[in-house]
């Protein structure tokens, strides 16, 4: 976190209004245009800041092959699923008359 | 040193802005007229005409006329006009190119560098066909920039507080919403949202099936589906919709639309607004609910904005904005300059970036969320071919955001890294943007190799991906716009570009590299 405060001339316990101009003038110091590196780093600083410190370690997700799934998702699934079995009971009826 | 640009490509009308003083400007051509139709054909005796004239012959001449290419960018759509076909970009590029002379005869200077806009909600294919139009018109493309955001650019706000203003962008072909936020001279994107097909083309086509049916109703026949006719009445459908905006009613007149033997038939009939509403409205409301989806993406409602901003020349129309205010009800809703504004902020973002005396920050967002192919555990089990997000939609750019995965059965050697660009769980539901392998990884159980995945998306929303497996460090990378379908190769940009060139009655472009190139061609030239 204290990594974060530094990348934008901060101290811990700054304020919202502080963290934003800070992330402004930093902004107008390095854009993303001409600075990309930089940019990234004082974006993911601010964001990091703006949330507040619970979630520090965003970026790498070292769980593989896992992801929380919405609830839209698995009704999809179960949709497909639902219609695999229809065609399989279709093919049934055809297959025995 | 030329001077740079800001072009507002759209589907109907197109235009191009310089900056005097840090104030943008929009270059009108010789009658006065700031607007370009984005039309270009071939006349009968194969002349060139782009702009009024080709939007004059095409309900004459709809076979030698093409309209609204902005539709097609980034497919493989291929037209042709006199003994040539066009690939879409190549139809934007005389469009482009014909806004440069505009320009440079306005300017007496070389006109290279330009800011192109496109709609956000644009994907990668379309950005990367509509930076190759800038290239072969000879621009140096500094930027692909969203529309909306333009837009926001040209507002100037007073005060240093904050200020979240929704644009509303509804084009000729193409809807955006984007929700921005705008402190002093820092415009930031929170999220962007739209509909790539969606636009006063399709107001028009409902307004033309309208006429047809009351034609049948009057006749008792069905007007031709023959291409000049349908022309004339799409064109027809098109002057009507425009004078609805002013007025309750308007008349449609096509004398002799169609000929039965000896007699030929009129179209003649009222058409009032409520009946053209009545057909747009189902498409209107599509719009309502991309607002929504945009202030859900930032965690806000319809209170935290503090004003609405109309852009695009659909949104003349009473009914988009009386459903704009409807939905956002203590909202200012204004507009200023719906057709040229989007120009004025390009201009401006040109001279941001060739270091003219403009001081706007802009940060912005890609609004499609980016990924690969992946299994996935879910309650029905391990599922295969699940969309792995890996940077988010409304993801600041540029950003590099990294993800790793491990191997999915016992003994795997070879890993597909297949990238998606879209919203969809179902990764093949969304956009392909290409696939590589990562290939000889060392036989062990399903999970013990890991690779990692590195997205890296710049300003201009292309993306790089990077895969390295952690073991042994085998690394296998792709730059996406590479890869893509209907994309043109350095050789094929010459190409075109010279070709282009040649139709304005210009020798090829001046390479400074490769002066023996360009005396090759000209002799070429000469022999036809």
């Amino acid at each position: 976190m204290q990594d974060y405060y530094d990348r934008l001339g901060l101290s811990p316990g700054a304020t919202p209004a502080e963290i934003k101009a800070a992330y402004h003038a930093k902004l107008k110091e390095f854009p993303a245009h001409s600075h990309p590196e930089d940019f990234k780093a004082i974006r993911a600083a601010y964001e990091a800041l703006r949330k507040g410190p619970q979630r520090e370690d965003d970026f790498f997700a070292e769980v593989p092959v896992q992801a929380e799934l919405d609830p839209a998702l698995i009704e999809q699934l179960r949709q497909r699923a639902s219609v695999a079995v229809d065609v399989t009971f279709d093919d049934l009826i055809r297959l025995t008359f | 040193m030329g001077q740079v640009v800001g072009i507002d490509l759209g589907t109907t009308n197109s235009i191009i802005a310089a900056l005097e003083d840090g104030q943008p400007w929009v270059i009108p051509d010789e009658d006065g007229s700031m607007l370009l139709p984005s039309y270009v054909g071939m006349s009968d005796g194969g002349q060139l005409l782009i702009g009024q004239s080709a939007w004059r012959q095409y309900a004459a001449a709809p076979d030698r006329t093409v309209k609204s290419i902005k539709r097609q960018m980034g497919t493989d759509y291929t037209v042709t006009l006199g003994d040539r076909t066009y690939r879409p970009q190549e139809i934007s590029a005389i469009i482009l190119r014909s806004l440069k002379q505009r320009a440079e005869a306005m300017l007496e200077d070389e006109v290279t560098q330009a800011v192109i806009t496109v709609p956000a909600y644009f994907t990668d294919a379309q950005r990367q066909a509509t930076k190759e139009a800038g290239e072969i018109a000879g621009f140096e493309v500094l930027q692909i920039l969203n529309e909306p955001t333009a837009a926001a650019l040209v507002f100037d706000l007073d005060s240093e507080d904050s200020e979240t203003v929704l644009v509303y962008d509804l084009g000729g072909g193409t809807f955006d919403v984007s929700i921005v936020e705008v402190t002093g001279d820092v415009t930031e994107v929170l999220a962007s949202h739209g509909n790539n097909r969606l636009g006063g083309d399709d107001f028009d086509r409902l307004l033309q099936h309208f006429l047809a049916d009351r034609f049948l109703q009057l006749h008792d026949t069905e007007v031709p589906n023959d291409a000049v006719t349908q022309a004339r009445l799409l064109q027809a459908a098109e002057q009507a919709k425009i004078a609805l905006s002013e007025h309750a009613f308007t008349t449609v007149r096509e004398p002799f639309l169609v000929s039965q033997g000896e007699t030929a038939l009129h179209l003649e009939t009222d058409v009032a607004r409520e009946d053209f509403e009545n057909l747009i409205k189902p498409l209107l409301t599509g719009t309502l609910e991309a607002i929504d989806r945009a202030l859900s993406d930032v965690d806000m409602t319809a209170d935290d904005i503090d004003r609405a901003i109309l852009v695009g020349g659909s949104t003349r129309i009473p009914l988009v904005q009386h459903l704009v205010e409807g939905h956002l009800p203590d909202t200012p809703v204004s507009s200023f300059e719906p057709d040229l504004c989007v120009g004025l902020g390009a201009a401006l973002q040109a001279g941001v970036l060739s270091g003219a005396a403009v001081d706007n920050i802009l940060v912005d967002v890609s609004p499609h969320s980016l990924g690969i192919a992946a299994m996935m555990d879910t309650p029905l089990g391990p599922v295969p071919g699940l969309f792995s997000t890996i940077i988010p939609r409304n993801s600041v750019i540029p950003t590099s955001q990294s993800q790793v995965y491990g191997t999915a059965a016992d003994g795997q050697q070879i890993v597909e890294i297949e990238v998606f660009q879209g919203e969809n769980p179902i990764a093949k539901e969304n956009v392909p943007l290409g696939a590589f392998r990562i290939e000889g990884i060392p036989p062990k159980p399903a999970g013990a190799v890991q690779v990692e995945v590195h997205f890296d998306f710049d300003i201009n929303g292309i993306l790089t991906v990077t895969a390295t497996e952690k073991g042994k460090g085998q690394q296998q990378s792709l730059v996406v716009n590479d890869t893509q379908t209907g994309r043109l190769s350095s050789h094929e940009l010459h190409q075109s570009r010279d070709a282009i060139a040649s139709l304005f009655g210009a020798l090829p472009l001046f390479e400074a590299e490769d002066d023996e190139w360009v005396d090759v061609d000209v002799s070429l030239d000469e022999q036809e």
